[in-house]
């Protein structure tokens, strides 16, 4: 695995991935909490380009008939199906029969610039 | 008959020679307007060119099918080794389509009244499902805390179809109160599904025939069933259990599968649902096997039968004078026998608590 400058720390945003084609792979990049969160623009159901999705809010787990909206905890939905997961840990926020996640690229950032690991 | 496995009967029809004979367990000003005037059931019914029950079900004693307890002995209880058999009543389905809510819900309590005090009399091996009228939720729980506890008595029946989905809020009193006193829920084609209170028997209109009507039992079943589950009925009552009577078995695999794809997508509007909705059907619900299908190899119905769990899902059912009634030994051809086993007796006798 090899380090690869990715972008400044001042292009990212906490609303959008920026998406870009390092070493032939597509990585999104985005801010959560402050915090850099680097991930593979695939999603694992049918390969859509998942980082193009919208990155929201969430309705967590409730009771019959009610309605708990978070705000805080960011998901990115997938742009085809709508698959949601999370984007700190990369999981699929529906249960299923096997995990679902999006796979998380290392990061780091030195100098304000952000690096990749592929 | 090579094989003598013990059978627990889920789907069986006994009833009255005459509506009279629930008078007695009516209150006025409904006592008289059932003596006087018959039930009020809306409708007619689709026409079956075969009749609607066996031709060699009609007691020599006059009556209709279903009324005479001595050939139903001879018939079945003692003809196929049924340790027990699942009373459903005949013609009191209707109560649930009936526009009104309170003489329906009286008729279901007579009629719950009056299987206690004759059939249930009758024969050791009788286990009977109790009446309600689900368009009056609340006189349905009181009346399943008033009978739902009687030993003899195994589920509450209702309508398969409704006047609207079953899993909706409306309904969930009923629920409640088969949650709190420990019995099942289950459904039965019956009322009559084109006229009263009912939806349009397809998603397409009235179909001409009974051939297309009888086919397309499915579609309400997989109705509810997709109503329960997406409402959370099994997650706000865990406890709960329901029964697919007469409904098939061969459409549960691809009902499942649609609804847990759709799931995961479309989870945000259901979200007190966390678990897939196949894992409420197979560990909540039971199907009965009558009317079975007939595929062209015996193979392809044991596998759909390992799609959908058989061995805990699916209890034996012969329906019982109807037409299209079901012997037992028909229908677990290219089964094995432990599948057999389960089908016919063990998962009833698990879901009722009968000791065989």
């Amino acid at each position: 695995m090899e380090l690869h400058e990715f972008c400044q720390l001042a292009d990212l945003s906490e609303k959008e991935f920026l998406i870009k084609e390092i070493n032939g792979k597509s990585i999104g990049a985005i801010l959560v909490d402050g915090v850099v969160h680097t991930i593979l623009n695939y999603c694992p159901h049918e390969a859509a380009e998942v980082c193009k999705g919208k990155v929201t809010g969430t309705v967590l787990p409730s009771n019959v008939g009610e309605y708990l909206y978070d705000g805080n905890q960011k998901v990115i939905s997938c742009p085809w199906h709508g698959w949601e997961f999370d984007i700190k840990s990369g999981k699929a926020l529906f249960e299923s029969e096997k995990s679902y996640r999006l796979k998380t690229i290392k990061n780091s950032i030195v100098n304000n610039k952000i690096y990749v690991g592929v | 008959m090579n094989e003598n496995f013990p059978i627990i009967d889920c789907d069986v029809h006994q009833t009255y020679q005459h509506h009279n004979e629930l008078v007695p367990y009516m209150d006025e000003p409904f006592k008289s307007r059932l003596a006087e005037r018959g039930f009020g059931y809306p409708g007619g019914m689709y026409y079956s060119v075969v009749g609607g029950v066996r031709k060699d079900s009609f007691p020599e004693s006059g009556g209709t099918p279903g009324s005479d307890y001595q050939l139903m002995r001879k018939q079945l209880l003692d003809h196929y080794n049924i340790k027990y058999a699942v009373l459903n009543g005949g013609a009191m389905l209707g109560v649930t389509l009936m526009t009104e809510q309170d003489y329906p819900a009286m008729l279901a309590k007579a009629y719950n009244d009056w299987l206690l005090e004759t059939w249930i009399k009758y024969d050791d091996r009788f286990i009977g499902s109790m009446m309600i009228a689900a368009q009056n939720p609340l006189a349905a729980a009181e009346e399943i805390r008033r009978v739902g506890t009687h030993k003899r008595i195994c589920q509450v029946i209702v309508s398969g179809v409704t006047p609207m989905p079953i899993g909706q809020r409306y309904f969930h009193p009923i629920f409640e109160a088969c949650s709190d006193v420990g019995i099942p829920i289950s459904f039965h084609p019956g009322g009559n599904q084109s006229s009263g209170t009912a939806p349009v028997p397809t998603p397409v209109g009235f179909p001409q025939y009974y051939l297309e009507w009888h086919t397309l039992l499915a579609n309400v079943y997989m109705s509810q069933l997709t109503s329960m589950v997406v409402e959370g009925v099994f997650e706000k009552y865990p406890k709960l259990k329901a029964v697919f009577i007469e409904g098939g078995i061969s459409w549960l695999p691809a009902l499942m599968w649609r609804l847990d794809k759709n799931y995961k997508a479309l989870r945000q509007q259901t979200p007190w649902l966390k678990r897939l909705p196949s894992e409420y059907i197979l560990n909540h619900c039971k199907f009965t096997t009558q009317p079975i299908e007939e595929p062209p190899k015996k193979k392809y119905l044991v596998e759909i039968f390992e799609m959908v769990n058989a061995e805990k899902t699916v209890m034996f059912s012969s329906d019982y004078p109807h037409w299209d009634f079901d012997d037992p030994y028909y229908i677990i051809r290219g089964m094995d026998n432990n599948l057999k086993e389960r089908v016919l007796y063990k998962n009833a006798a698990e879901l009722y608590g009968l000791e065989i």
